[in-house]
């Protein structure tokens, strides 16, 4: 969860997300735009994923990733 | 073509719709206790409260002034989510334990349940939020404006009233609606079902129509393709290349800090939620709703820039698209979208600065000024008053600042200026919880000193366009001193304002946080609170009675406790004690955990640091007390650490016995070996002695023996003579080497000579036997610790015993040696009989001999227990292997010399 929360941070932060401002379209969409909607996506899917996984017990260990 | 009126209509309708709306989820939430009301679902729907009418509007004017800029507001908030585990699941945790009300709340009673720090944050959050809820005015005055138009019939009867005064109506209208939804009852951990209910049911209705205006853009624009080919085609480009500077960077941490610390967030989240559980989905479900929101913001804002004439207010594109193609249904629902995200905005965040302001600054003034024995009419009345006086408060706050700006246009800007304000809490929230030496003082200057530079460098310089001498202030600085211009502090020039506001702000907040907290030491409060925040993982609940018991009795606690909550709810409390603790409710005695419990109760209705003011009248002295507690606690820790000690001792004394008992177990056991040995050695003695002294008395008493048969006789003696010789060297040997004398010192040796010479040695024997010899691999030559005479020893009593226990017709022995892992492994195996498995274990035991095969027992018994004590004294073992033959395999294994 860490893990995914910094690699969150990272792609969304200059200078990875100035490697992707290109004038390119996919599917007629801007690609930085395309690109920062499936981060985000991508973000949720995971978070929802790790969300079942983790433990579920009322006094949970901390430091779960 | 809509009028004003209707729309005006429309909306004072829907608001009758929340207001049945809470009013039933009250109920039904009072009625049914697992309802819909207690699911994830609402709860993320209310926390999308974060969706104000800066979103609906704001972020398409953002989008079209800016382009992608927009969308930090909603990642930031998409990251913390996505950490939940780390922060809100924390934040809950705590707040749960600790009846926390709100973010001013959290920081006092981590930092010892201040209440000077509780006022100074309150004050920032009303000073700071005041530009927010000016822009959810100005948001639904402008779309008011917007669809009435400029026409005749569209003004209705708001001919002749201009913004201001379309404001102050919504203002007051507001603050009314706040008033009789938030503040019809204190309740004990400050939430509001019904308040949730209506604002989960306003997040669909915005959700809805947002993506109902956008999907209309997207059909009437032709596709996506087709929008962004147009914009491009018109030059309005949307990949500028300047986005991603220190501005993207600003607004991201903003909207991080602002999802957590901006009180009606902390509200939704934190304190209104009902199971931690919940936080679960909601990691997922709210950035996906903030996703599902921002879809179709850019292509709004886009084909707004290309369709609608130039100048018009791109913060209305939602509500003038539809308009502009004539689609009044679309345009009206757009309309009731934007105001639904400004009202539950203004509601909530209203609500819970009521709460911080009641709780913080009005209860504890009252509570000094009024006698503590005074009227029995109970505060539950003047909170209530208190807190519809600050509802007042902060709307017209809202108001004023509206007034004071309405000429500058943009709607997102001035929500900047307050998350800029309200990430001041920030750090000192991250410290609180993640640092056990944050102190109070350090909180409290950090957060001061980021106000005020929030103040110089984004409060300020907001009223340039109304106020001359701000403008002044801007150019020049204050009495000339250029290098305190609000805009450019210490020379920093050429940065964007909100970079520039949140930089000077945020750092000299972290780094006074940080050095003060390192400087001064905390008092004995707030360490207790400290490792109750920082540790609330680690321990289990931990019930924080800061009173000493005995020094208050029940009836004051309950005066004070009637009071609060009201005479219901005290005397179910007192109740349930008086049960638990299995007395009489009126010969109750209090217990420190009681007390704390109530503490707890209390600080869910006017706060913590209040609650312990209120309780700290009642119970006598305990500020002096809670020095005399600690030190009471040293000394219970003194007297712990004692009696560490002594059960240390006492372990240690155990362990002796323990060890003591083992060695005389030892020795009981090498006595009756000695006594079985005993008995073994003096059988073995007998048989021969027996043979010598009858063949003797023959010979000494006839004469008339025969001389061959006396010759035979003669030649038994010397036999067994022999017999028992060898055996009393056999003996003597093994307990000279079981004993340790007759050492020898290891030495290198080469084994495969010492293998050879055994071999030579045994050649007579095995062709007695007709014994045929296999010869295996043979290692190389290998050098083994040892003693070279000892190691043949072994090899022969190996070879010889593989001969004497034979008794297979055509006999064969099979002699391999290798190097194997750094060890020198020989093999000697048989064709015999192999040894029975119950005789395994007890071979390599003295005089035992195994009872298969045996030719002549003439062995004593002990070859194979010489042998074994002589390979262990080289390092090395002799065991019984599973063999490449039918019969036994000993192997013998040393380690090979490097």
């Amino acid at each position: 969860m860490l893990l995914l929360t910094v690699f969150g941070a990272l792609l969304m932060l200059p200078p990875l997300v100035s490697v992707f401002n290109q004038s390119i379209t996919h599917f007629g969409i801007p690609q930085i735009v395309f690109y920062l909607f499936v981060v985000w996506l991508l973000l949720i899917i995971g978070t929802g994923l790790l969300a079942h996984a983790v433990p579920r017990d009322s006094e949970p260990d901390e430091g779960q990733d | 073509m809509l009028s004003a009126d209707f729309v005006i209509a429309t909306a004072i309708g829907y608001v009758g719709l929340l207001f049945v709306l809470a009013y039933l989820g009250d109920r039904r939430a009072r009625t049914h206790k697992s309802s819909i009301l207690h699911s994830p679902a609402v709860y993320t729907l209310s926390i999308s409260v974060y969706c104000t009418s800066w979103t609906f509007y704001g972020a398409v004017g953002n989008a079209a002034r800016s382009g992608l800029e927009f969308l930090t507001i909603y990642l930031g908030p998409t990251l913390v989510f996505v950490g939940w585990w780390f922060l809100l699941r924390r934040l809950v945790r705590i707040s749960h334990l600790q009846r926390i009300t709100s973010v001013a709340d959290l920081l006092s009673s981590r930092f010892g349940k201040s209440n000077r720090l509780a006022v100074l944050i309150t004050c920032i959050a009303v000073v700071g939020i005041a530009p927010y809820i000016a822009l959810q005015l100005k948001a639904v005055t402008s779309s008011i404006q917007a669809v009435a138009g400029s026409s005749e019939f569209g003004q209705g009867s708001l001919k002749g009233i201009d913004d201001v005064g379309l404001a102050f109506g919504i203002a007051a209208g507001m603050a009314l609606f706040t008033i009789l939804f938030g503040t019809r009852h204190v309740d004990a951990k400050e939430q509001h079902h019904g308040v949730v209910a209506a604002i989960a049911f306003e997040a669909v209705v915005k959700l809805t129509a947002l993506v109902a205006v956008g999907i209309f853009v997207v059909y009437v624009g032709g596709g996506f393709e087709e929008i962004f080919a147009q914009a491009e085609a018109r030059g309005v480009m949307v990949d500028a290349a300047n986005t991603f500077d220190t501005r993207w960077l600003t607004t991201l941490v903003l909207s991080v800090a602002a999802i957590v610390c901006l009180p009606r967030q902390f509200q939704v989240t934190v304190v209104e939620n009902s199971d931690e559980a919940h936080l679960r989905v909601a990691s997922w479900a709210f950035p996906a709703y903030m996703l599902l929101m921002s879809l179709f913001i850019l292509p709004i804002a886009v084909f707004g820039l290309t369709k609608m004439p130039a100048g018009s207010n791109p913060d209305m594109f939602a509500l003038t698209l539809p308009l502009a193609f004539g689609q009044d249904g679309l345009a009206l629902f757009a309309f009731i979208g934007g105001f639904s995200s400004a009202t539950s905005m203004i509601i909530l965040e209203s609500i819970a600065l009521s709460i911080m302001v009641s709780n913080h600054i009005l209860m504890p003034m009252i509570l000094r000024f009024s006698a503590p024995g005074g009227d029995g009419k109970g505060v539950t009345s003047l909170v209530l008053f208190a807190r519809r006086l600050s509802i007042v408060l902060i709307l017209s706050m809202g108001f004023f600042y509206f007034f004071f700006t309405r000429d500058s246009d943009a709607l997102a800007p001035i929500g900047l200026i307050s998350f800029t304000a309200i990430a001041q809490f920030f750090p000192a929230v991250i410290a609180a919880l993640f640092w056990r030496d944050a102190s109070l003082k350090a909180a409290t200057i950090s957060i001061a000193a980021g106000f005020v530079f929030w103040v110089w460098c984004s409060f300020l310089p907001s009223f340039e366009s109304v106020s001359p001498q701000v403008a002044l202030l801007l150019s020049q600085g204050p009495w000339g001193i250029s290098w305190l211009r609000p805009e450019a502090m210490f020379g920093l020039e050429g940065i964007d304002p909100l970079a520039h506001a949140a930089f000077w702000s945020l750092s000299a907040n972290i780094l006074i946080l940080c050095t003060v907290s390192l400087l001064t030491s905390q008092s004995a409060l707030e360490r207790i609170q400290a490792s109750v925040f920082v540790d609330v993982f680690k321990r289990g609940h931990v019930p924080s009675g800061n009173f000493v018991p005995g020094s208050a009795t029940a009836n004051d606690l309950y005066f004070v406790a009637e009071r609060v909550l009201g005479e219901t709810r005290a005397a179910a409390l007192f109740e349930a004690e008086a049960r638990e603790s299995g007395v009489d409710p009126d010969m109750l005695e209090p217990s420190p955990g009681f007390i704390g419990r109530l503490e707890r109760e209390l600080a869910g209705s006017i706060g913590a640091a209040s609650a312990h003011v209120m309780l700290s009248k009642v119970v006598s002295g305990s500020d002096v007390s809670l020095e005399e507690m600690m030190q009471m606690a040293d000394e219970t820790q003194q007297v712990i650490t004692y009696s560490q000690e002594l059960e240390k001792t006492s372990a240690e004394l155990r362990s002796t016995a323990q060890q003591l008992e083992d060695a005389n177990a030892q020795l009981r056991e090498l006595d009756s070996q000695k006594d079985e040995f005993l008995s073994q050695v003096s059988h073995e003695v007998r048989t021969p002695m027996t043979s010598i002294r009858s063949f003797s008395e023959i010979l000494l008493d006839g004469d008339e023996i025969a001389p061959e048969k006396r010759q035979h006789f003669v030649s038994t003696i010397h036999q067994e003579s022999l017999r028992l010789t060898k055996l009393l060297d056999e003996i003597l040997d093994l307990s000279a080497l079981e004993r340790g004398e007759r050492s020898w010192e290891n030495q290198p040796v080469n084994a495969e000579a010492a293998l050879d010479r055994a071999m030579t040695v045994c050649e007579a024997l095995l062709r007695q036997h007709g014994v045929t010899v296999e010869q295996g691999d043979r290692a190389r030559t290998t050098m083994v610790e040892g003693d070279a005479d000892r190691l043949c020893q072994v090899f022969i009593n190996l070879i010889s015993n593989a001969v004497k226990y034979n008794d297979s017709s055509a006999p064969v022995l099979r002699i391999s040696s290798t190097t194997r892992a750094g060890n020198y492994v020989v093999d000697v195996a048989d064709n015999g009989p192999g040894i029975a498995k119950g005789e395994r274990k007890l071979i390599f035991e003295k005089f035992s001999r195994g009872q298969r095969g045996s030719v002549d027992q003439s062995g004593a018994g002990l070859g194979l227990a010489i042998s074994r004590q002589i390979i262990t004294r080289m390092n090395g073992s002799l065991d019984l292997v599973q063999g490449p033959l039918p019969g036994a395999c000993f192997r013998v294994r040393l380690s090979v010399m490097r």
